[in-house]
């Protein structure tokens, strides 16, 4: 996909509140795969103590994502999630965190998608996730 | 089990709610009924959660971020001498569009503890429509046992 598309997919990511709310920015994309980094904020902190993400602004970063992965050119509203299940493999701590989505199967009606968030090696995740969305 | 007494659930609530940083500080969240069976918190509707332009539509996201903390408080008042605590895994399913400016509310409970993991579920539905679930889930966490406790740590930071 090429530099222009990836800023009108942009621009419509900063029309959504919650989006801005996530303060993420995808950084490229595919017909299956969409990749997004997400800025380290106060408001994303869960455990105040040890200063790691809320596992939930993990959970929606990935859904997010993974929304743009199957419908990039969402025009009003992201693609409607159905259900959602995350594993959650290590604290995500202060810093930019980073988010793949890979579209595994897409259908008439239904698509799933697989994600995954790191952040300073790809190897060693922070969290997985498994995402269906509803096409129609 | 020991049992937990009614002024430390107070404190608990009392302490979770004025943590004064990060997303929970940021939802607003109101508890409206706590014990060892179960909590109740109260979500305001806030323009920022939503994904259309009217902003009327709340994203999946927040309703899963929703369920994750409100898990964490039911097992605060669950379980006692819990040193460390983390979100294994979570499930969520979206069972209606999240279509309101209403307030939300949020029930969760702890349905089983082990020594080590915790096991959670919960449901979320808009203030006056109970009979209309919006999202259920379902969660386990790992848990430390240990000599200094999660709240006593949390209360030291103040």
């Amino acid at each position: 996909m090429n530099m222009m598309t990836l800023q009108i997919v942009n621009a419509n990511v900063s029309r959504v509140p919650f989006f801005r709310f996530l303060n993420f920015e995808v950084q490229s994309m595919d017909s299956l795969h969409a990749e997004a980094e997400m800025t380290f904020l106060e408001r994303h902190i869960g455990n105040p103590v040890m200063e790691h993400y809320h596992g939930g602004i993990i959970a929606s970063f990935m859904e997010a994502t993974s929304a743009i992965a199957v419908q990039p050119d969402f025009a009003d509203v992201p693609a409607k999630p159905i259900n959602l299940t995350v594993d959650y493999l290590r604290p995500g701590v202060r810093g930019p965190l980073y988010a793949r989505a890979t579209v595994t199967r897409k259908g008439k009606r239904i698509a799933s998608v697989r994600v995954m968030a790191w952040q300073t090696d790809q190897e060693k995740p922070v969290a997985e996730g498994l995402y269906h969305f509803l096409l129609v | 089990m020991r049992d937990i007494t009614r002024e430390k659930i107070d404190q608990i609530a009392q302490m979770w709610n004025a943590r004064g940083k990060g997303l929970i500080d940021h939802m607003a969240l109101e508890i409206e009924e706590v014990s060892t069976e179960g909590v109740r918190v109260r979500m305001p509707f806030n323009p920022d959660f939503c994904v259309d332009r009217d902003q009327t539509l709340l994203h999946g996201g927040i309703l899963t971020a929703l369920l994750d903390s409100v898990f964490g408080l039911a097992n605060f008042i669950a379980i006692q001498g819990v040193s460390t605590m983390a979100t294994l895994d979570l499930r969520v399913d979206y069972l209606r569009p999240a279509h309101s400016r209403a307030d939300i509310f949020v029930r969760a409970h702890c349905y089983r503890q082990t020594r080590h993991i915790a096991f959670n579920s919960g449901n979320i539905w808009f203030d006056g429509h109970e009979d209309a679930e919006i999202a259920r889930g379902s969660a386990s966490f790992a848990l430390t046992r240990g000599e200094t406790s999660l709240f006593d740590a949390m209360t030291r930071e103040k």
